[in-house]
């Protein structure tokens, strides 16, 4: 190998982040829409801990939360998708999104637990490490596609590496049922990615 | 009103279930075989402690217990993540 | 009369989680069995919990709450775990290994 294709090669890597960058620039929220959400977010948690309704509690907490959500606007809705109005999104995940999710993983959740119950009573293990594939880019979407992989039947993800462009999961199945990356990545991540990407980048 | 017996309802049998499950965990928190095994253990009787927590405060009517239980739920996830860093450290020596 | 039998559910897979952690070879298949069964086994246990109880509605949210953070946090910690034992050094048994492929 000569020089020239590694210079190539660095100064290829160099445009695709940029461009990357960008795009992902673009699509990222306003700041007071980051600031409004982050402060419902705290409200309600905020409300629903102290367990009290009476009216200097709520403006207490009212501006302790937005003082909080004014310097914390970064860490939780970054990665959220920029498409439609604040409350039209609201309302879309209120009613649409999250009952979704919320019934998928609930049938995923009993089955994987009665799968493990007849893996503990008859042993019948095959267990390997594969690496999937996934089109999320952004830490929330990749950490809750995590969260619901290891809740899904028969897998446990292991790690997570970020090349330019393109995330891989390595992923601990306990029945090797395929060898192929893409027939893999199919029946580990099912229809939830599909769900993730309507609202993460 | 407290009442005096818990296992008038079936959550106080389910507290003496979980109590025996934590008994079978730890075995593996006292004979695993390596370091990480027994983190597992740990974490688990944890988890179990922590709905244990949460029963008897409905059982004896005394709620404010329930907030003990986030604490210790949070308390658990960062002792978790602390030992995991340090089985990473360890290994790259 | 549907809470106690989420709460009978939510007992059986605790002692089938707990027979798994003794029964299985290896630390990644202790943390399947670990992380499915404790977690299904609380949720449920916990939702239960939220049925049973006759109190203020701040409560049961409260509860609820309780639910959502093991949710989250209990694949969070086996993620970490898993992560860690293999930096470890502890071998898995298994068929094919990508992860000894990309990391040598």
């Amino acid at each position: 190998m000569s020089r020239i294709p590694f210079y190539l090669k660095e100064r290829l890597e160099e445009v695709q982040k940029r461009v990357l960058y960008e795009s992902y620039e673009a699509q990222k929220l306003p700041v007071w829409e980051r600031i409004t959400l982050t402060w419902i977010v705290l409200f309600s948690f905020w409300i629903v801990i102290t367990a009290n309704t009476s009216l200097d509690n709520l403006i207490i907490g009212g501006i302790a939360t937005l003082i909080i959500a004014s310097f914390m606007r970064d860490m939780l809705m970054e990665d959220v998708r920029h498409k439609g109005h604040l409350i039209e999104k609201i309302i879309y995940f209120l009613l649409l999104y999250a009952p979704q999710y919320l019934i998928i993983m609930a049938f995923r959740l009993i089955e994987s637990n009665i799968k493990v119950a007849k893996n503990v009573i008859f042993m019948d293990i095959k267990p390997g490490i594969m690496k999937i594939r996934t089109d999320l880019h952004s830490d929330t979407g990749v950490t809750i596609l995590a969260n619901s992989i290891t809740l899904t039947p028969g897998t446990l993800t292991l790690d997570v590496s970020k090349k330019l462009g393109e995330t891989y999961l390595y992923v601990h199945w306990i029945y090797v049922e395929t060898l192929n990356r893409e027939k893999a990545g199919e029946k580990i991540k099912g229809d939830i990615e599909e769900w993730l990407k309507k609202i993460f980048w | 009103m407290v009442e005096e017996n818990l296992l008038v309802t079936p959550f106080g049998w389910g507290v003496l279930v979980l109590i025996f499950t934590s008994i079978l965990l730890t075995y593996r928190v006292l004979f695993g075989p390596t370091l990480a095994d027994r983190i597992v253990g740990l974490n688990t009787i944890t988890t179990k402690m922590v709905i244990m927590i949460a029963i008897l405060s409905v059982i004896s009517k005394q709620y404010f217990l329930i907030d003990l239980a986030v604490v210790l739920l949070m308390v658990n996830a960062v002792g978790g993540l602390i030992l995991s860093k340090y089985l990473e450290r360890r290994g790259k020596r | 009369m549907i809470e106690y039998l989420l709460l009978a559910f939510g007992e059986v897979v605790m002692i089938f989680g707990a027979l798994g952690i003794i029964r299985f070879p290896d630390v990644y298949t202790r943390l399947h069995a670990a992380t499915k069964c404790d977690t299904g086994g609380a949720m449920t246990i916990l939702l239960a919990l939220a049925l049973y109880i006759d109190a203020s509605v701040f409560i049961k949210l409260k509860l609820l709450v309780l639910t959502f953070l093991i949710a989250l946090i209990n694949p969070m910690i086996s993620h970490a775990i898993a992560k860690g034992a293999y930096k470890y050094g502890i071998k898995p048994e298994v068929v094919v290994d990508m992860y000894a492929w990309d990391n040598p």
